[in-house]
């Protein structure tokens, strides 16, 4: 009879697991996502979960290339994450909430690829990205202006030339840049170019690191 | 010993109430409009033929677009809590919808929330959009292949050639 109670119980837990395990929240520190949203006059969320990934890439026939290339691409995610910060007026946000974010993901498993400063705007934007085996299995990008942050999270096996294909989707404007820049890097290496070549970008500092796995 | 036959029995007592309530008695999109009307103190705007209408927009795309309800709020008055909203929201749609894109301002004059639910080879999209003093909530049920076909259509190809140009 006990036995019979104890597998009752586990079975009425293990239906109940999945439905309390649902979020919709992205995977940050909540405390700063909270405060971000609080004192932003506007904030944009995007939330694309596994099963609407997964959903989406059903609809996806593939007759073009991109429309395949794209389903590819997603199919395999976990999630899509996009939250977009806008303020009234600037230092709204501290450079140390920057930071937070940024340490949060500076893991062993993440790693910097694209660190980029403008001097003159004050915008910076950082990409990381996750590694596993040598595979690309997460994207962070956190794009920092006076009046405006922007957090891009993608989870899962990540093609990255494939990535640009997601620019369309509000928010992932970045990917495009992300996957020109990839490029263009592989277009250095193919003609010997140097990287970052000093005194090439006035007022700007950037520094990709990326890619070389 | 026989009376541990009430364990189970209370586990289930227990969890009947929370289904009650995730359920919130009325549920979907006359759920979530009779909340708004009785939590802002607003009446919905009923448009007449709505049955009509959603079955003409259904024959006039070929199934692409069907289930088409509208509640539009005018006169809406006062700020939006967004969280509060976005709770009242889906805990009244219940399982099954996924809120994919949430938009709010700060001032609370500005609310979006789209949610999205699988059914079958369908989709299910709920909007509820509130801008200065007019709120709107749309639940319609669309054939993504189809949409897919129109977007593709109307604009999807040259959106990609700009695109394409720009990143030579």
């Amino acid at each position: 009879m006990r036995t019979r109670i104890l597998a009752f119980v586990l079975g009425v837990t293990a239906l109940a697991v999945p439905v309390l395990a649902q979020t919709d929240q992205l995977p940050l520190p909540p405390a700063v996502e909270k405060d971000l949203a609080a004192r932003a006059a506007n904030v944009t969320e995007v939330t694309l979960g596994r099963n609407m990934l997964a959903f989406a890439a059903k609809f996806m026939n593939g007759k073009d290339k991109d429309e395949a290339a794209t389903r590819q691409l997603i199919d395999g995610l976990d999630g899509i994450y996009v939250r977009s910060y806008e303020f009234d007026k600037e230092g709204q946000y501290s450079t140390d909430e920057i930071e937070q974010l940024r340490k949060y993901f500076e893991t062993s498993e993440w790693s910097p690829i694209v660190r980029e400063r403008e001097r003159k705007t004050g915008e910076t934007t950082d990409v990381m990205v996750k590694l596993v085996n040598g595979e690309t299995h997460g994207m962070f990008i956190l794009t920092a202006e006076p009046k405006e942050l922007t957090i891009v999270l993608i989870l899962g096996p990540i093609r990255m030339d494939d990535l640009g294909k997601l620019k369309g989707i509000g928010g992932l404007g970045a990917l495009g840049d992300v996957e020109k820049s990839t490029h263009s890097k592989d277009k250095g290496k193919e003609s010997g170019a140097e990287k970052n070549a000093p005194g090439k970008d006035k007022g700007k500092d950037k520094d990709k690191k990326g890619g070389d796995q | 010993m026989r009376r541990l036959w009430l364990i189970p029995l209370g586990l289930i007592a227990l969890l009947i109430p929370v289904s009650v309530v995730l359920a919130g008695g009325e549920g979907g999109f006359d759920g979530v409009v009779r909340s708004i009307e009785s939590r802002y103190h607003v009446r919905a705007t009923r448009i007449p033929f709505m049955g009509l209408i959603s079955m003409i927009s259904e024959k006039a795309t070929q199934k692409g677009v069907s289930d088409l309800h509208v509640a539009e709020f005018e006169s809406f008055s006062g700020p939006v809590d967004g969280d509060e909203l976005n709770r009242m929201v889906e805990t009244k749609l219940g399982s099954g919808w996924e809120r994919i894109i949430r938009e709010t301002s700060h001032n609370g004059d500005k609310q979006t929330l789209i949610f999205i639910r699988p059914q079958g080879e369908r989709m299910g999209l709920f909007v509820v959009d509130l801008d200065g003093h007019e709120l709107d909530v749309v639940e319609v049920s669309v054939d993504p292949n189809h949409l897919n076909e129109n977007i593709g259509h109307y604009g999807h190809r040259h959106v990609s050639e700009k695109d394409r140009d720009e990143s030579d």
